[in-house]
């Protein structure tokens, strides 16, 4: 009987293996799922293009990337909840780690595994203003005075918003006397002069650019060159601070989700072609600033020159600068109260 | 000259005055109209911020209420999905849906058998259903009619494709037509003879899929293995039963987009007793059993039981066009059987059955729950949708059954039964059915044939 009862098993394991094996046999066109934030739409617009013809060049395979933006933070809960990116191209490196500590969804090792801790592009965070600067605002000090409206999204939803938060504060922090309560008070009384605050990055750029609100926006440099650039020819102005922030949004492969889908290589080799001459030439063309010193000296003339420091130097790393300032009670929500 | 001079002086002093006065006097309300008009400029930017500024909030406001909805838990009620709650994403949900049928059955000839006209609840079945994250799906499905509890269906889905799904717990196996069409569905309110070979509802674990949107549909999985027409909840043998099933739906466009053939069939080996033979008996379309394997309670030795191999094939098809709807299937059951005092033997019993409907009111007629073009409202003028059936079924015991293993002095060798029947669906959660059925037998009494049984049944239903 016992053999019999194999038997039957084996024989449906053996159909189960068989429409398997027919699946992974045919070179079917593949999809992947980007899931990034929201300043890098036309990055990627590009890129996909790009890879596209890349990998059907190689491997015959045609392939379709779709793609999603918003606030990097409230992309990567997405993520975690069920959003099935393929891979993951986000602002910071904490989002991603939520991925692999909530969602499980990849190994906590996940930044070793590309170079430069898998972030292929860099950017800074520099202030745009209206042209010719009416309320002559020239670094960060001149954003917490009287009747300057700052734009800026939310860093509880934003990523680019928490590298605005931060660049703003290591710059208080290195004026004379600087320390955490001079910090403090002096991001505190910046976001009083914040009169709406977007979910995402791309929303802020629409708030002062298209919305006309605001003297002054906080942005990424990529999306500020690109506002001035497409959004407005002649009307802004980049004002390059005197101290800002090194920005290093990192991608990842989501290798839960490749793995179901069966698109872990075609994923891997689509992040790798991020760091290919081709991958950062695009970035550099979208005004990130990009790895490989030969594109970077190429391109070097259109990003202005400015002192950054990282997250790691000034606040000791991403997860300690979410703790003091971005989770819940924290600075952030001691200095900014909707509403007030 | 002094004087004059003074005189001059003060006249050009004057003429000066009288001639700058004005002059300065313009300068001065100049500069105060530009300070003013500065002023008016910078409250008006200032305005103008404020305004655009509350616009955005407005924008912000708007968004946030859009992105508040799509994670908004939604209730719903319908007719296919009965009451639900599900969440925006429709990845999580709960519904409750029911059946519930009011039959009224009323034999016309039961001299010889006479059976009690009856008004009672043919099923009545809460359905419980879940649906948690992408792939898994819950259903549990008791039934309470008739003063019992009965469960029914109590599985879960694991949907990884719909090329691939496992289900485990109970529910039907793959075997046969007409048993796996929905109780709420079936044309008649009672399934034909044949059905009486395959199983109802078995425990086990069930591998399927749809290949090519649905032109292959198929089913394998292993069960306890229950008796024809059985409803079992556990095994009494280590031994399982292989159930299988392929159904093909060709074409895709077309007239013959309706057709689906198939075959199906199960295998197993069944150890009964004495006391627990694991042996079925069979009914007539009024639910009376007309079949069953010798039993005595005085001298159990000579009680028949399940000693071997049972194997099923059930060959079907079915079309449907336009209005039209036919079904049919040919179903042999196997089964060895063994008195204590007689040798096994491999008795084959054989059955089919055709059924034919169609909609008089047009509707396109369907394997599933049809919905009328126009649900019943008379003061719309309109009345819901009519269909007319009519249905043929036999049911052949192996010929080697009689003596040794049923006792032909009162137990009927064939069945024959044919029906028609008027269905008018006033919506389609509501369906009114009305059948007679007559069946004829075989032997089944010392001195000929048992009487035929003519029936009518009335069904009020109510499926949502």
């Amino acid at each position: 009987m016992r053999t019999r009862l194999i038997a039957s098993i084996a024989l449906l394991a053996l159909a189960v293996g068989a429409d398997r094996a027919g699946a992974q046999g045919s070179a079917k066109p593949v999809t992947l799922l980007n899931v990034s934030y929201d300043p890098t739409r036309e990055l990627y617009e590009d890129f996909n293009k790009q890879f596209a013809t890349f990998w059907k060049g190689k491997t015959g395979q045609d392939v379709k990337v779709r793609q999603s933006h918003g606030g990097s933070g409230k992309q990567a809960r997405s993520v975690i909840d069920g959003l099935e990116a393929d891979v993951v191209t986000l602002a910071l490196a904490y989002d991603i780690d939520q991925l692999a500590e909530k969602g499980g969804l990849l190994p906590a090792n996940w930044q070793t595994r590309l170079p430069d801790n898998s972030s292929p592009y860099t950017s800074t965070i520099v202030l745009l203003v209206r042209k010719g600067n009416p309320k002559q605002i020239r670094d960060w000090g001149d954003l917490a005075k009287p009747g300057v409206s700052v734009v800026t999204p939310n860093p509880k939803t934003s990523g680019g918003a928490r590298w605005n938060y931060l660049a703003a504060w290591a710059w208080a922090l290195r004026q004379p006397g600087g320390n955490d309560a001079s910090a403090k008070a002096f991001v505190a009384k910046l976001y009083k002069n914040v009169p709406v605050l977007d979910a995402g990055a791309r929303g802020a750029t629409t708030t002062f650019v298209e919305r006309g609100i605001g003297d002054v926006l906080i942005a990424w440099e990529n999306e500020a060159l690109l506002a001035m650039k497409e959004l407005g020819v002649g009307k802004f102005e980049v004002v390059a601070p005197s101290l800002s922030i090194l920005a290093e949004p990192p991608v990842a492969v989501v290798d839960k989700v490749a793995g179901k889908h069966g698109t872990k290589a075609v994923a891997q080799a689509y992040l790798e072609y991020l760091y290919s001459d081709q991958g950062q030439e695009i970035a550099a063309r979208n005004f990130y600033r990009p790895r490989k010193a030969s594109v970077a000296a190429k391109y070097a003339a259109q990003f202005p020159k400015v002192t950054l420091v990282t997250v790691d130097e000034v606040f000791g790393g991403w997860k300690k600068a979410h703790t003091t300032h971005f989770a819940d009670g924290a600075s952030f929500d001691q200095i900014y109260q909707p509403g007030r | 000259m002094r004087a004059v001079r003074h005189l001059v002086g003060g006249t050009m002093v004057t003429a000066a005055i009288v001639v700058m006065a004005p002059q300065v006097v313009a300068q001065q309300e100049g500069a105060d109209a530009d300070s003013v008009s500065q002023s008016l400029q910078a409250r008006v930017d200032e305005l103008d911020q404020q305004v655009r500024v509350l616009q955005r909030l407005r924008e912000l406001a708007a968004d946030s209420v859009t992105a508040a909805a799509k994670d908004k838990i939604s209730p719903t009620a319908s007719g296919k999905d009965g009451f639900s709650i599900k969440s925006a994403d429709g990845k999580y949900a709960v519904r409750l849906k029911g059946l519930v049928q009011a039959d009224g059955r009323f034999f016309l000839s039961d001299s010889a058998f006479p059976v009690t006209n009856n008004f009672f609840i043919r099923r009545a079945r809460p359905i419980l259903e879940a649906t948690v994250g992408k792939y898994l799906e819950f259903r549990v499905q008791p039934d309470f009619a008739q003063g019992t509890t009965v469960l029914f269906d109590a599985y879960t889905d694991v949907k990884v494709s719909p090329a691939f799904a496992v289900r485990v717990g109970k529910f039907k196996p793959p075997v046969g037509l007409e048993r796996l069409q929905s109780a709420g569905d079936i044309v008649f309110a009672e399934r034909a003879l044949a059905t009486n070979l395959v199983p109802n509802r078995d425990v086990g674990l069930q591998l399927s899929g749809d290949i090519d949107s649905g032109s292959v549909a198929w089913q394998a999985g292993v069960f306890n293995g229950v008796p024809d027409l059985g409803n079992g909840d556990g095994d009494v043998s280590d031994a399982k039963d292989f159930a299988v099933r392929v159904f093909l739906q060709p074409f895709k466009q077309g007239t013959l987009s309706g057709l689906g053939v198939g075959i199906s069939g199960s295998t197993g080996l069944e150890r009964g007793t004495t006391a627990a033979p694991a042996l079925a008996s069979y009914r007539t379309p009024g639910q009376q059993t007309w079949f069953r394997y010798a039993t005595s309670t005085t001298t159990p030795t000579t009680n028949v039981f399940a000693d071997g191999r049972r194997t099923r094939i059930v060959p079907q098809a079915y079309f449907f066009t336009g209005p039209l709807g036919l079904q049919g299937e040919y179903v042999q059951s196997s089964q060895e059987v063994k008195r204590l005092d007689v040798e096994a033997l491999k008795l084959t019993h054989t059955a089919w059955q055709a059924t034919g409907s169609y909609f008089l009111t047009g509707e396109k007629n369907s394997w599933k729950a049809v919905s009328p073009k126009k649900s019943f409202d008379p003061k719309a003028g309109t009345f819901g949708a009519v269909e007319l059936a009519a249905r043929y079924s036999e049911l052949s015991m192996d010929d080697a059954t009689f003596p040794a293993f049923a006792n032909p002095a009162s137990t009927p060798t064939k069945a024959k039964a044919w029906a028609v029947g008027l269905n008018w669906y006033l919506a389609k959660a509501i369906k009114l059915m009305v059948d007679y059925e007559h069946t004829t037998f075989s032997g089944g009494t010392a001195a000929g044939d048992r009487e035929a049984e003519s029936f009518v049944v009335t069904r009020v239903q109510h499926s949502f």
